[in-house]
């Protein structure tokens, strides 16, 4: 695939599959502020997902919208973390944690990009992608600091997600080009900034980041292969849009 | 099990009689103050509160709650428990004259920006930010800062430098040491609702359409 295309699937999916994801716990977050932001937030990503189908759509692939509701499972390049079930508030705000970080990074360096519209686009989102971050590390924070339960179930969190968080870094056939021709700065050195930034804010709390020598990254999302929880969740957040696939919105 | 048309509400498996746990009184966070600043320089105007755990929840909060569909330059959160709050007055009054009168040697002077003040901080005095309510139904406003050694002083101190104002319905004291500041550096987390329409109702335009829906389905 062409560089582009291959980088742009990857980083729209992921928007995409996370938001309509982290939009579920709308109506039902443990108190109503947190339910308010995180469904904000939950929109901000959809929000972003459509900039970057957006620029898809400029370089020829079909209708934001098309693309978005039409395709099946093994058309999405997104990494498995983003499609696995919201689970519990736990599970969702660590998930939230270590994919917010490598997002604000991945977009700080997109800022630079050699592709102009794209270095666009992530300029446009640091705003947001800031609070983002600042809203998960608060957490974390609070959270990795408070009752042996809430270490505790922090921490398994942590445990389990991990390995799903390594595969945001799974690399495709185009990555050498991609870092070649400047497109960006390439998933290792991402990886490397990305562990730095959680490192820190993992030090100020009782939590302790797992082994990375140790864990086992999942992989496959960026080709194709998925857990069992994509297509329900692609049947469900089309189920409107394909009554009717011509309809004016 | 409680069946939803809402997918989601069948996947949490929720019995059909809840199971009435009984809840401790007064089971809930703290609340804070939201004051906001609509564009650079304005002063700071109170906007609702939140409850939270915590000052940096507050503030994480009252981001999404107040300036999600706002233009907003800069957000400040108190404790509620932190606010002094004087007496109402009448629509045409001030509530500075609710307070209690001091004797003329007493009364205090306002701030001034000399080398005593260093003294005075050490003496114990703080800065205190004071917020006027010029009308009912409207909201409190910042109009500046007092230092002063306790609360109680603070709004005397107010009184001798704000005090000429009419109307004043009621005023607010706070410690600045109270009162979380959104930071110079997180500038950017403001600048996200300009171009984003879709966060707002009055973007999605559907009256034409129920009109067209209500023609055509009379007994709709």
């Amino acid at each position: 695939m062409d560089p582009k295309l291959d980088l742009l699937y990857r980083l729209a999916d992921d928007q995409l599959i996370l938001g309509h994801r982290n939009s579920e716990w709308n109506g039902l977050g443990p108190i109503l502020e947190e339910d308010i932001a995180f469904s904000s937030m939950a929109q901000d990503k959809l929000g972003h997902s459509l900039q970057l189908y957006g620029l898809l759509h400029e370089l020829g692939e079909a209708e934001p919208d098309t693309v978005a509701f039409t395709r099946n499972a093994p058309q999405f390049h997104c990494c498995q973390l983003v499609e696995l079930p919201i689970g519990e508030y736990d599970f969702s705000l660590t998930r939230h944690f270590l994919f917010d970080h490598a997002e604000l990074l991945r977009f700080q360096a997109l800022a630079d990009s050699s592709y102009e519209p794209l270095a666009q686009v992530a300029r446009k989102l640091r705003g947001e992608l800031k609070y983002h971050a600042l809203h998960a590390n608060t957490w974390m924070k609070r959270l990795g600091t408070a009752t042996d339960e809430a270490i505790e179930r922090m921490q398994a969190a942590l445990n389990f997600t991990l390995p799903y968080a390594l595969g945001i870094f799974e690399k495709t056939d185009a990555e050498a080009e991609i870092i070649s021709s400047g497109l960006f700065i390439g998933e290792d050195e991402l990886q490397s900034r990305w562990l730095e930034s959680i490192t820190k804010v993992l030090g100020q709390t009782a939590l302790t980041l797992p082994d990375l020598a140790t864990a086992t990254p999942v992989f496959g999302g960026r080709h194709g292969q998925h857990t069992e929880h994509l297509q329900p969740l692609l049947d469900e957040m089309a189920e409107v849009f394909r009554l009717d696939p011509t309809a004016d919105w | 099990m409680i069946h939803s048309l809402d997918p989601r509400m069948n996947r949490l498996g929720l019995p059909e009689t809840a199971p009435a746990a009984a809840k401790p009184a007064l089971d809930q966070f703290e609340t804070y103050e939201v004051f906001h600043q609509k564009k650079e320089g304005a002063p700071f105007v109170y906007v609702g509160s939140v409850h939270a755990p915590e000052a940096d929840l507050a503030f994480l909060f009252a981001k999404e709650q107040y300036s999600r569909r706002f233009a907003c330059t800069g957000m400040w959160v108190v404790p509620t428990s932190a606010i002094t709050v004087t007496e109402y007055a009448g629509d045409t009054e001030s509530a500075y004259d609710t307070l209690p009168l001091l004797p003329r040697s007493a009364a205090p002077a306002p701030v001034d920006e000399s080398v005593e003040q260093e003294e005075a901080y050490a003496a114990g005095e703080e800065d205190y930010d004071i917020f006027h309510l010029k009308k009912r139904g409207k909201a409190h406003q910042h109009v500046g800062k007092v230092r002063a050694a306790s609360p109680a002083e603070a709004l005397q101190v107010a009184k001798a430098v704000f005090g000429e104002q009419r109307p004043v319905v009621n005023v607010w004291a706070v410690r600045s040491a109270d009162v979380l500041h959104s930071e110079d550096d997180d500038r950017d987390i403001w600048a996200t609702t300009t171009d984003k329409k879709y966060r707002d109702a009055i973007a999605y335009k559907v009256q034409d359409r129920i009109e067209k829906f209500k023609a055509e389905n009379p007994q709709a």
